[in-house]
């Protein structure tokens, strides 16, 4: 006999849910294929082949919440996960103040499938481990550098989503990326310089049109005249920040405070709440009037466009920032009517058949402006060039910040000179973006994306992409990243 | 140790199943050396926030990993799924990792058999807790703040797994662990207070306690004062402690040392901290949350890393192990600080014993800014107070530090006996609460 298809096994489960009377619920099932090849130091490290497959079952009764999960996909199993989470969710339900209400959605029956031009997993594993030992060689050709790593990870996603309310998808997701970083040695100190590209829904000819051989040599030299360079003076600086480098900045000061449920107390005892609290929405000055972020969650090829979200709403586009004023959050159908939205933005997402879909950062990007990088930086006088990620730290409102970089050259006289190192710069976050007076054209906009983003109880790893174009921040607190010790 | 099954909780996989699912792999495997790993972890979590539950969950999953090698060249493959053809498709994928795969000069076989302890990391208790117990916690920590016209936001949780490791050279390891955690924020308008526990038995959570305690800290809060970013003598409950001394114990990575990548280098054997200061694995400790054995299949053992202050042990892998003649290797899967000397009896006494310091109960996202002297950064959080002349007479506006825990940790003035220490960011440790001469707070945030 063969085994039941996962339509059989959701028509199952929702059987159980709508005979308990539970006003709403749906089922997830999912099968993960994760591959990630590691290289350390000239070897390759490790190369793992994760299969992770299983069914979330998620029911609203009387207006609170239950979920249950389990790695088992059997007639035995899905009814008891079922069962149980009706049974949580009535246990929630009598202790419940405030029932939730969903935001209405249309019923959405879909097939969605990442576009690629080549299968990352049905590229030869020796054509990758080639690859990245030959990046790795290409690292320590040159002298000094002591450590090398290279890595490339893939995974693919099928998942089946089924609710009560009649919605039925089902998606076929890919997603790819790739680095190296060289760690250059230097009369007792060390510094590192990478190479990432960014995680995108893609296939394998993004690690192919990336090019990590020219990227590892230019990150080696690089990394080398990095751990020579001087350490930054402190004081105040303009600072004109790469795509890459803004991401973060984005992520952590305009993505977090941006998720309602956060605003709401929701994540109060871990990942925290937020300065951009309701009341603010519509006439707070976040930034500059330059400031325009956006979220899109329908970009192809970024990593939250995938169609529809976890709760069955489709993706959508629309204003967090606009003209410098907060005018958007990120929300589900649980939080959104809190404000009186009458639909969700389409943004709750799990990390896996495992975990409940919560409220998570959308594809926030910084909308271009007019001037060209060369016009940005030949504006300022006194300033600083960052390139990449370093340390990162933000209070849990998302007041105050503090972010490094992965590479920083002094700006003088409207020239880019030499490479600094040590840079840390900090500030207040809504005074931070209305320093902001520049911003580069589309011609320099790149994406970049986060798979680890942190939140949630039980923790969960959020993805997402954010694009922006450089932009120039005047007269920002730069300290020396160097300590006593 | 086994658990006892509760109703609500589905079966786990036995010590025998899982002598049977390695048996079957060793059989279909035709690599030289081949390890199997189970982790069948089943969890369970209610969080409330303003004063109600948002999240009710429950989650079972089960991985079993495959590792195989064939003359240093080797491939993992791992999955959810116990069938049979599963399980072979797994031997298959690994394997066919393996066959392709370069040399790894650092390569290993599998550990040699071990009698690894049995630890009571399995409890009853905790076994049995299903939502119902929860929800039971959950309501406690709810009800005091309404109470009080607070908001409590938080977590209960409790889980078991079951956890295994076999080789095809005889080692066999297996046990049950339990783990159960409570963490409560209360929120008094702009202030916050905070308390948190994790333990093996979910009977030790204190949760009355600990709401006590950070009910008191959200109402002290209430009154808040800016005081300038700078150099102050600062108190660190247990949290603030463990926080900063996590990230100095992730950093003790030996290949780093040898490659002259790490804040240690040149410094084994040498004072790094101040010379009362002990770090120790005790993976026996009834508080603690030690392990029988580490996923690499080798003993967790009492062993110690700092010694009057210095450096006696990095964190070695079994390649820089054998390297570097060192055997056995080393855990720190359950780690305690203590300092040499009397100890106060309470954080109230350190308090009543300061002219004038910084109370932190917490730090929150702490990141390394320099990785050559271990300088962090990171915010104060849910409760930094002044204490003038022995006594709290503010909260303060929160702070960002910039310090290194090898420069801060140079001169311990006063301290207690260790203590529970868990936060978000971290494991559980053992630590005491510390009274240090100098603080660095380079800026101030906006509450």
């Amino acid at each position: 006999m063969s085994s039941p298809t996962w339509d059989e096994f959701a028509e199952l489960a929702l059987k159980r849910i709508t005979a308990s009377g539970a006003e709403y619920g749906d089922i997830r099932i999912q099968d993960s294929t994760t591959e990630q090849i590691e290289g350390e130091d000239r070897r390759i490290a490790s190369i793992r082949d994760i299969r992770d497959i299983g069914i979330g079952i998620r029911v609203l009764y009387h207006g609170a919440w239950g979920f249950a999960a389990s790695s088992i996909l059997s007639l035995e199993e899905v009814p008891r996960v079922a069962d149980l989470a009706v049974e949580i969710a009535k246990g929630s339900a009598s202790v419940a103040l405030e029932k939730v209400r969903l935001a209405p959605e249309p019923v959405h029956c879909d097939r969605i499938v990442t576009p690629y031009r080549i299968n990352p997993f049905s590229v030869p594993l020796e054509k990758k481990t080639d690859l990245l030992l030959s990046v790795m060689e290409t690292l320590h050709r040159k002298e000094g550098i002591a450590r090398s790593s290279a890595s490339l990870w893939a995974r693919r996603d099928q998942k089946l989503f089924v609710s009560t309310e009649g919605s039925h998808l089902e998606f076929d997701l890919l997603a790819e990326q790739g680095d190296c970083t060289a760690t250059a040695l230097h009369e007792g100190r060390f510094a590192s310089r990478s190479f990432s590209t960014p995680h995108l829904r893609q296939g394998y000819e993004l690690i192919e049109d990336a090019d990590l051989q020219r990227e590892a040599a230019r990150v080696a030299a690089q990394a080398v005249e990095k751990v020579k360079a001087p350490a930054v003076d402190a004081g105040l600086y303009d600072l004109v920040l790469d795509s890459e480098h803004l991401s973060l900045t984005i992520h952590e000061s305009c993505g977090h405070p941006s998720e309602l449920d956060r605003a709401l107390g929701y994540e109060a005892n871990y990942a925290g709440t937020s300065f951009l609290t309701a009341e603010k929405l519509g006439t707070f000055r976040y930034g500059s009037p330059v400031v325009n972020l956006v979220a899109d969650n329908t970009e192809s090829e970024t990593l939250a466009a995938t169609g529809y979200d976890d709760d069955g709403v489709a993706c959508q586009q629309w204003d967090v920032i606009r003209d410098g004023i907060f005018v958007g959050y990120c929300t589900n159908r649980e939080v959104a009517p809190k404000i009186g939205a009458t639909r969700s933005r389409g943004s709750n997402r799990a990390d896996g058949w495992g975990s409940v879909p919560i409220v998570r950062i959308a594809n926030i990007g910084l909308e271009p402006g007019s001037a060209t990088v060369e016009q940005l930086i030949a504006d300022v006088t006194r300033g600083i060039y960052i390139e990449g990620h370093g340390s990162y730290s933000i209070d849990q409102r998302r007041y105050n910040f503090q972010f490094g970089g992965d590479a920083f050259w002094l700006i003088e006289n409207g020239r880019r000179t030499r490479m600094v190192r040590d840079v840390i710069y900090h500030g207040i976050t809504p005074e931070f973006w209305n320093s902001c007076d520049g911003v580069a054209d589309r011609s320099a906009r790149r994406r970049y994306g986060f798979i680890t983003c942190g939140k949630g109880q039980p923790g969960q790893s959020g993805w997402m992409t954010h694009a922006a174009s450089p932009a120039r921040f005047r007269q920002v607190q730069v300290i020396r990243g160097e300590g006593q010790a | 140790m086994t658990a006892a099954n509760g109703k609500s909780w589905p079966h786990m996989t036995s010590r025998e199943e899982f002598r049977f699912l390695s048996d079957l792999v060793f059989t279909r495997s035709s690599a030289d050396h081949t390890m199997v790993s189970l982790h069948d972890h089943h969890a369970g979590t209610t969080r409330f926030a303003n004063n109600q539950v948002v999240q009710n969950v429950d989650m079972r999953r089960g991985t079993l990993s495959v590792s195989v090698a064939c003359d240093g060249r080797r491939g993992t493959a791992s999955t959810t799924d116990f069938t049979a053809g599963a399980i072979q498709d797994a031997v298959t994928r690994a394997e066919r990792i393996a066959r392709v795969s370069p040399v790894d000069p650092e390569y290993l076989p599998p550990p040699d058999p071990y009698a690894f302890a049995l630890r009571a990391t399995a409890k009853p208790e905790t076994a049995g807790a299903g939502p119902a117990r929860r929800l039971e916690y959950t309501n406690e920590a709810i009800s005091q703040c309404r109470m009080e016209n607070l908001m409590a936001a938080g977590v209960v949780s409790s889980s078991m797994t079951a956890v295994g490791i076999a080789a095809n050279n005889g080692l066999f390891g297996y046990e049950q662990r339990g783990d159960a955690r409570f963490s409560l924020t209360v929120q008094a308008g702009e202030a916050t207070g905070w308390s948190a526990a994790a333990h093996r038995s979910i009977d030790h959570l204190k949760v009355q306690e600990r709401t006590l305690v950070a009910i008191k800290k959200a109402k002290s809060g209430r009154d808040v004062q800016e005081l300038s970013p700078g150099t102050y003598p600062v108190i660190l409950e247990p949290a603030a402690v463990a926080g900063l001394w996590t990230w100095l114990m992730w950093s003790l990575d030996a290949k780093s040392y040898s490659k002259g990548t790490s804040p240690f280098a040149g410094k084994l054997g040498r004072l790094i901290v101040d010379e009362r200061l002990s770090l120790r694995n005790s993976p026996d400790h009834p508080d603690l949350l030690g392990e029988g054995f580490t996923a690499d299949g080798l003993p967790s053992l009492a062993s110690v890393w700092i010694e009057h202050g210095v450096l006696r042990q990095l964190a070695h892998n079994r390649f820089t192990a054998k390297t570097n003649g060192v055997d056995p290797i080393p855990t720190l899967d359950a780690p305690g600080l203590s300092v040499e000397g009397l100890p106060v009896a309470s954080i109230q006494d350190l308090v009543k014993n300061s002219e004038r310091a910084i109370l932190v109960t917490n730090f929150w996202y702490i990141r390394p800014v320099n990785h050559r002297n271990l300088l962090l950064t990171g915010m104060t959080r849910d409760g930094t107070f002044l204490v003038e002349k022995g006594e709290v007479v503010s909260a303060v506006k929160n702070f960002r530090f910039h310090e290194s825990p090898l420069m801060a940790f140079r001169q311990v003035e006063a301290w207690t006996r260790p203590m529970e220490a868990v936060n978000s960011e971290i494991g559980k440790m053992l630590v005491p609460a510390m009274v240090l001469p100098r603080f660095t707070f380079s800026s101030m945030t906006r509450f």
